[in-house]
């Protein structure tokens, strides 16, 4: 790509609770410590882009949120928005900021987000659902988010032969990962058996509690630059190789349950880096439940149909497989920040790349593929990173 | 209580209809497209040259699941949320009353749920 845009520095707040912060000052806190980290100066970013305060808690919404930091930082950007598209956001932004380097529109540009999850019981799951499920066709018949995605994951299981232990491998694996990342929320829990996932209490089915993962708060940020600067900010740049989008509509009305379409945006990010599937050595792949790593990976071409499953359980996607998935836990153990759960697996993808994910670091990191995606996968990003142009 | 519709312009008569025990779908009289749930536009063809037809009430569930865990108290648990393939062809999120597990494809038909002043079309598996 014209101008070699790299993600250059990452950041992640632990996922927690931060129940002195209201969502506009949990950015603010990001965008400090994130600059702060990398020893960037506000003055020096000259593009902002930032997720929507305030989005999944269903409380107000800034929409503005990008002002609001410019205003708190005194920044003068040359370009800046809030940008929504669930959790695929945080994807869209890496694109759209490798777009603008590309097109001189900027040459370092800030990418940040962070969320608030309120506790499922706490009305936080109603709020999410409303978001992202009609209000008179959907919601009033119970949609419910672990449900919607159960429509998706009955199906897969029906054409694709999809198991239940595939199901609670997924959550196994992440789990062993997140054993690795000292900020994961579920790390203190210890190692998880298929036993210990089908035990637990049935939320719908086929997925059991230990196939969802766990709302929390939390945020990040991170900065992607022109090559040249890249390389002054890190000694080993995660590079912008390829990126697609693609954007569908609502469950009820998905033209294909068992692919919810998610190999467009893949598709088209392979082909504009010039790298087949077979060049992934780690992928990150958007986990709101266990059903969506099996499915992904077989759309994006990691797997073949019907067989994403046994990625999970022959242990390939574990630690010490040859085609890692998930290496920070996931969402599903590492934890679900609402608004800003999409930048997880950025930050992840990104810092294996660049050689930075410490004991879960996975050799030859050379190419990471991550894949968000928003809505009950409606909105999906596809990027592919990597550690030389 | 659980949620009920906000009717407006475009689905008030989708909703009059099922208070009268009637499921009505969208025919777009440009290209013929048959859709659930009304819009303004055809989603096909975008004209908005659409008729109200009534549905035959037969479909088959495409996906189903059981719900132990409900978005609200409001939803007394179990219950099944399915998204049922309409004879006509569009596809629709409902209930398959009753609670017990249903398997994809099994055959369903429609029934009504009396919410406060409004009946939701639901469906019931066919003996």
């Amino acid at each position: 790509m014209d101008g070699s845009p790299a993600i250059a520095g990452v950041l992640e707040l632990a996922p927690g609770r931060y129940p002195d912060l209201g969502a506009l000052e949990m950015q603010e806190l990001v965008l400090a410590r994130a600059l702060a980290s990398w020893g960037l100066r506000p003055s020096e970013v000259d593009g902002l882009l930032v997720s929507p305060a305030g989005m999944a808690s269903g409380a107000s919404v800034d929409v503005f949120a990008h002002d609001a930091l410019v205003d708190a930082f005194r920044m003068k950007p040359r370009f800046a928005e809030t940008v929504n598209a669930g959790g695929a956001t945080y994807g869209i932004m890496a694109a759209r900021a490798a777009i603008a380097i590309a097109t001189r529109q900027a040459d370092v540009v800030v990418c940040l987000g962070a969320g608030r999850f309120p506790p499922v019981n706490a009305g936080g799951g109603d709020a999410m659902a409303r978001i992202v499920s009609h209000v008179d066709f959907e919601v009033p018949y119970g949609a419910f988010i672990p449900a919607l995605y159960a429509l998706v994951a009955a199906r897969h299981m029906h054409e694709r032969g999809t198991t239940r232990e595939a199901l609670a491998s997924v959550a196994v694996t992440s789990r062993a990962w997140a054993l690795e990342h000292p900020d994961a929320l579920m790390r203190k829990k210890g190692p998880l058996r298929v036993e210990d996932v089908l035990a637990s209490r049935p939320i719908a089915e086929p997925f059991r509690l230990l196939d969802c993962s766990v709302p929390c708060e939390g945020g990040g940020a991170f900065v992607v630059a022109r090559g040249d600067v890249a390389r002054r900010l890190s000694p080993a740049p995660a590079y912008v190789l390829g990126f697609g989008e693609h954007h569908g509509g609502r469950v009820s009305q998905a033209h294909d349950l068992a692919t919810m379409d998610a190999g467009v945006s893949a598709a088209r990010a392979f082909e504009m880096a010039r790298l087949r599937a077979s060049d992934v050595r780690v992928a990150e792949l958007y986990d709101a439940f266990t059903i969506t790593p099996i499915l992904l990976a077989e759309e994006l071409g990691l797997a073949a149909r019907g067989a994403g499953g046994a990625l999970f359980t022959e242990g390939r996607a574990a630690p010490g497989g040859d085609l890692p998935i998930n290496t920070y836990g996931g969402l599903l153990s590492f934890g679900h920040t609402g608004d800003a759960s999409g930048l997880s697996m950025i930050v992840e993808g990104a810092r294996q790349v660049m050689g930075a994910a410490g004991s879960r670091q996975v050799a030859d990191a050379s190419v990471a593929l991550v894949h968000v995606y928003g809505g009950i996968m409606a909105d999906h990003c596809t990027l592919l990173l990597g550690s030389s142009t | 209580m659980k949620p009920v519709p906000a009717p407006t312009a475009v689905t008030k008569p989708y909703w009059d209809a099922a208070r009268e025990g009637r499921l009505l779908l969208q025919r777009c009289t440009s290209c013929g497209a048959v859709t659930h749930y009304p819009r303004p536009l055809c989603p096909s063809c975008w004209s908005s040259a659409l008729e109200w037809v009534d549905a035959s009430g037969r479909g088959r569930v495409h996906s189903a699941t059981v719900v132990h865990h409900p978005p609200s108290p409001a939803f007394p648990v179990p219950y099944v949320l399915a998204i049922v393939e309409l004879e006509e062809g569009p596809r629709m999120m409902a209930n398959v009353l009753g609670g017990a597990p249903v398997g994809i494809g099994a055959a369903v038909r429609l029934t009504f749920e009396r919410r406060g002043d409004f009946a939701l079309p639901q469906f019931e598996l066919v003996d």
